[in-house]
């Protein structure tokens, strides 16, 4: 008797699992138009500026350089 | 009460070039002991010694020798470079290098060039072997770690000098954290500031280093100096080695292939016919 209050308890916690997580999924659409979180910040320079190729993960500044890639 | 962080700068001359250390909130002594690390290594690694760790490693005649944990894993990078740029950095061009006239630093002047001793070099991988704490050069090779030394030696010192820092090896640099102001420590890159964070960056060049009409840039492809249409290549990268490494490859790819190299490997690049 007790082991088929068991098997019942699992069948039953299952079943009631599913069935939530299957409404949750439901209420839940994915919504393709929805943005990035978080949100990409925008490159500034994407593309080529004065000869300089960049992707977005680098930023041009205007600022005077403490340092250069040209010594040797 | 807020302190503002100090902008400390330390610049001096080794490996034969100029080298500069930059630090928020890292004390003067502690750039000073980043020269002192820089000048040591310089010795354990320069071939133009007789007695530093390469030297007895190319004149070793394929006996394993005993090597430093920092040549060790310089030599590793070498092996990582050869990969990365499918063979086009090679270390096993001093061969290439001696036939040129590059057998002392330039500063002592470069000897006759005997060209006809220039062969393409062998796939380093075939003839390095490294194993913990020993090396292996088969017989008849020869290696020069020049700019990867350089690479190398920056991304170790910003990891070693603080959380906030920049440092250049002579054009090889890596900058850490968020810089003077927070948006990236500004670095001079193909006529353009770009502010660079935890990143790489250097520049490959046949304009400097040369005389006559030879230059230092060997092609292991040929064991001559580069005939590529590329003067010049500036590349950001994840570190300053891999900089290195994409900068003298796209060089060596000329202009054909070295926008689409660069595409793949560099965060941003700068070419200069």
């Amino acid at each position: 008797m007790r082991s088929f209050l068991l098997k019942l308890g699992a069948t039953v916690l299952t079943l009631s699992t599913t069935f939530a997580s299957a409404l949750y999924v439901t209420a839940h659409l994915k919504n393709p138009s929805a943005p990035l979180q978080p949100t990409v910040l925008a490159s500034q320079q994407e593309g080529t500026v004065a000869g300089v190729t960049f992707t977005p993960g680098v930023r041009q500044g205007d600022v005077q350089p403490v340092t250069s890639t040209y010594a040797s | 009460m807020h302190r503002s962080p100090v902008l400390e700068a330390h610049h001096f001359e080794a490996l034969g070039t100029i080298c500069s250390l930059f630090g928020l909130d890292v004390s003067r002594a502690q750039l000073l002991q980043g020269e002192f690390w820089v000048r040591v290594l310089g010795t354990r690694v320069t071939r133009f010694s007789e007695r530093s760790e390469l030297a007895l490693l190319n004149r070793a005649a394929a006996d394993w020798v005993d090597i430093s944990p920092e040549m060790e894993e310089l030599l590793r990078e070498a092996l990582r470079a050869f990969e990365l740029s499918a063979g086009l950095v090679n270390a096993a061009v001093l061969p290439s290098m001696l036939a040129i006239g590059y057998t002392r630093t330039l500063a002592e002047g470069v000897t006759t060039a005997t060209l006809s001793d220039a062969h393409p070099a062998p796939p380093l991988t075939d003839v390095l072997t490294v194993r913990l704490g020993r090396a292996r050069l088969e017989r008849g090779c020869g290696l020069d770690l020049g700019g990867i030394a350089k690479g190398w030696m920056a991304d170790r010192l910003a990891a070693q000098l603080g959380a906030n820092v920049l440092a250049n090896i002579g054009g090889d640099l890596r900058a850490a954290g968020p810089g003077p102001k927070g948006d990236g420590w500004p670095v001079g890159f193909g006529g353009v500031t770009v502010m660079l964070r935890d990143q790489g960056a250097a520049t490959s060049s046949v304009r400097r280093r040369r005389w006559g009409e030879l230059h230092h840039l060997i092609d292991p492809r040929t064991g001559l100096p580069s005939t590529s249409e590329l003067q010049e290549v500036s590349v950001v990268a994840a570190t300053g080695c891999d900089a290195e490494v994409v900068a003298k490859t796209a060089l060596l790819l000329g202009p054909g292939l070295a926008p689409s190299y660069c595409a793949v490997h560099a965060q941003a690049c700068w070419l200069s016919r």
